[in-house]
């Protein structure tokens, strides 16, 4: 008996101590966004937020570029989501319900360009975009974004697909419905988790990427949120509690995001990849 | 069920009028519609400049003058190879991954099996271990930046109250100890991903074989390896070979963090790469280091469909 309950409170404590490592840094920009200059330079650090300093997260948001490098952000995230996700679902159902020449082909395709580093494609990227005027543009990045986001979002919804029973498409079909009404009134209603997942990460992927914005856009009024922050680190202008508070309401999304649709995403990811 | 119940009766009567009756999934080039877009898409923004970088890698190229390049045949690759400091990164490279995957799995492993047992406020407990695989990277660099600074940072800070302080102060700035902060900082925001999927995969681990094991007067270690691992490896397979790829690519924690350096000691091939087209603007150089990284990415998604090929056979254990 003495042994069982140390092995719970061991157990306990293992958990705690685990969640306040994942937490940890996150909790920290919180209470460096919220520290006054005198806490923050002191000899021992406050270890709590003082939330009398809630001003900053106002003054981030109303003064300087923080809030059009956010909505910067939000409109390439959301072109991405739209597009991406668009293409991916026909895509994942032409791979889940048809047989096809070179269905093959596509899907070691679509798995390849996961191993395709955003840094080596900048380059040749960068010319195109120069040559077809995409440079300094928001569509831009809407569009490298997709391309790169698109392979897994149709391994997610090609998996999600073969998960629903042939028979309703089947029985819709002989109702004399074309393959776009099908998909679009039986497959899609019944794979809307997954299409929510995917275009969470789709989301995601445009509102996080940095090395084809920090590329390709010279205008400092179409920068996105993560070049400005990442332009941040090293330079010394800037109080660091508004460089926290920026960094803090960048992330605050993501997590929120990721954590509503955390179970489809990962049964998703791994599912693509093991069916390929 | 009613849906199929009252659409079923035409087919039995065939339609009058319906001349030419689409095939059950219309015609042969109905899945090439479907794909049409998206493969275009992938087409003009990988496959295309990917086929544009192998050229590259064969030329020499400036990034001043990017339309004017020189085939020189495998001179770039030849340079390279002989290049010590390049060997550094090669060994830089696989260090990292290595341990990335290594640690991020048992890691990933550990929190898993301890999330696995029901308690209160489990649920709350898997939300906030995913928080870190959910952070943006540009964040986390960001933040580790700052939490590793020299005079302010609480890293140091802890370090110095218990004594261990960083002789010369900055751990970003020391050739010795910036690959292990910038490792922690990545496998910090791995470890979620594979304790959730790990956690996944254990949920299918029979309890009952396990309580047989145990009854048999087996140890908990043994049968670990009887039940848990024999259900687990696929998983952990699948997790090594994510890692390996993702991390092989990883690029702006590391660039954010310490560019590479100091002198060199954080530089993986994607650093490299990257700081030789746009530092050393040699496009050349730069593709067929990129090259490189690709090769090895393929020997190990080859290397790892071979293995499990042979696992599945039974060849290997």
């Amino acid at each position: 008996m003495r042994r069982f309950r140390f092995g719970i409170t061991a157990r306990i404590v293992a958990v705690l101590a685990v969640l306040g490592v994942a937490v940890f840094p996150l909790y920290w920009m919180f209470v460096t966004a919220l520290s006054s200059n005198s806490d923050l330079f002191a000899d021992k650090p406050r270890l709590t937020p003082d939330l009398g300093q809630f001003g900053v997260f106002v003054d981030a948001l109303a003064e300087g570029k923080a809030a059009g490098w956010l909505l910067n952000s939000l409109i390439i995230a959301v072109g991405t989501m739209v597009l991406s996700v668009g293409l991916g679902i026909p895509l994942g159902y032409a791979l889940s319900r048809f047989s096809f020449w070179g269905k093959a082909v596509v899907t070691v395709v679509l798995l390849f360009t996961q191993m395709l580093p955003e840094a080596l494609m900048v380059v040749p990227l960068f010319a195109l975009f120069r040559r077809f005027e995409l440079l300094d543009s928001l569509a831009g990045l809407i569009l490298v974004n997709s391309a790169f986001v698109l392979p897994i979002v149709a391994l997610i919804l090609k998996g999600a697909i073969d998960g629903i029973p042939k028979e309703l498409e089947e029985a819709a079909r002989a109702d004399g419905a074309r393959p776009l009404t099908t998909l679009l009134r039986i497959n899609v209603p019944l794979i809307a988790p997954s299409i929510a997942a995917t275009a969470v990460i789709a989301f995601f992927h445009a509102w996080n990427e940095y090395v084809f914005a920090v590329t390709f856009i010279f205008n400092p009024d179409l920068q996105p949120a993560s070049v400005g922050i990442a332009n941040f680190i090293g330079e010394l202008g800037t109080p660091i509690q508004t460089v926290m508070a920026v960094a803090f309401l960048f992330t605050l999304p993501a997590v929120a995001f990721y954590l509503l649709v955390q179970k489809y995403v990962v049964s998703g990811m791994t599912a693509g990849a093991v069916k390929g | 069920m009613t849906v199929v119940e009252q659409t079923g009766a035409p087919k039995t009567t065939p339609r009058a009028g319906a001349r030419r009756r689409p095939s059950p999934l219309g015609s042969k080039w109905t899945p090439y519609l479907f794909l049409a877009p998206a493969a275009l898409f992938i087409l003009v923004f990988q496959a295309v400049p990917l086929l544009q970088e192998v050229y590259l890698s064969f030329t020499r190229t400036r990034l001043l003058n990017p339309t004017k390049s020189e085939w020189v045949g495998l001179d770039n690759f030849n340079r390279i190879f002989g290049d010590p400091e390049f060997h550094r990164t090669l060994l830089i490279t696989i260090v990292y991954v290595i341990t990335c995957v290594v640690v991020a799995i048992g890691a990933g492993l550990v929190v898993a099996l301890l999330l696995n047992k029901k308690f209160r406020g489990r649920g709350v407990a898997r939300a906030l271990v995913t928080v870190p695989w959910a952070a943006p990277g540009i964040a986390v660099a960001l933040i580790a930046t700052w939490m590793l600074n020299a005079q302010y940072g609480i890293v140091n800070r802890f370090l110095d109250a218990v004594g261990l302080g960083v002789p010369g102060g900055s751990i970003l700035d020391s050739p010795r100890y910036a690959l292990p902060a910038v490792l922690a900082t990545t496998i910090w925001q791995l470890f979620p991903f594979t304790s959730v999927v790990l956690l996944s995969a254990l949920q299918s681990v029979p309890q009952d074989l396990n309580e047989a094991a145990t009854v048999d007067g087996a140890g908990r270690w043994a049968t670990f390896r009887a039940v848990t691992w024999q259900v687990i490896k696929p998983t952990v397979g699948l997790l090594a070979l994510l890692m390996t790829i993702w991390s092989l690519r990883r690029f702006e924690l590391i660039w954010l963090m310490t560019k590479g350096g100091p002198v060199g000691a954080t530089e993986t091939l994607v650093i490299d790469l990257y700081s030789q087209a746009f530092d050393s603007k040699e496009l050349g150089s730069a593709a067929a280091i990129g090259m490189v990284g690709v090769v090895i990415s393929l020997i190990v998604i080859i290397g790892s469909r071979l293995v499990a090929r042979a696992v599945e056979k039974g060849d290997v254990r």
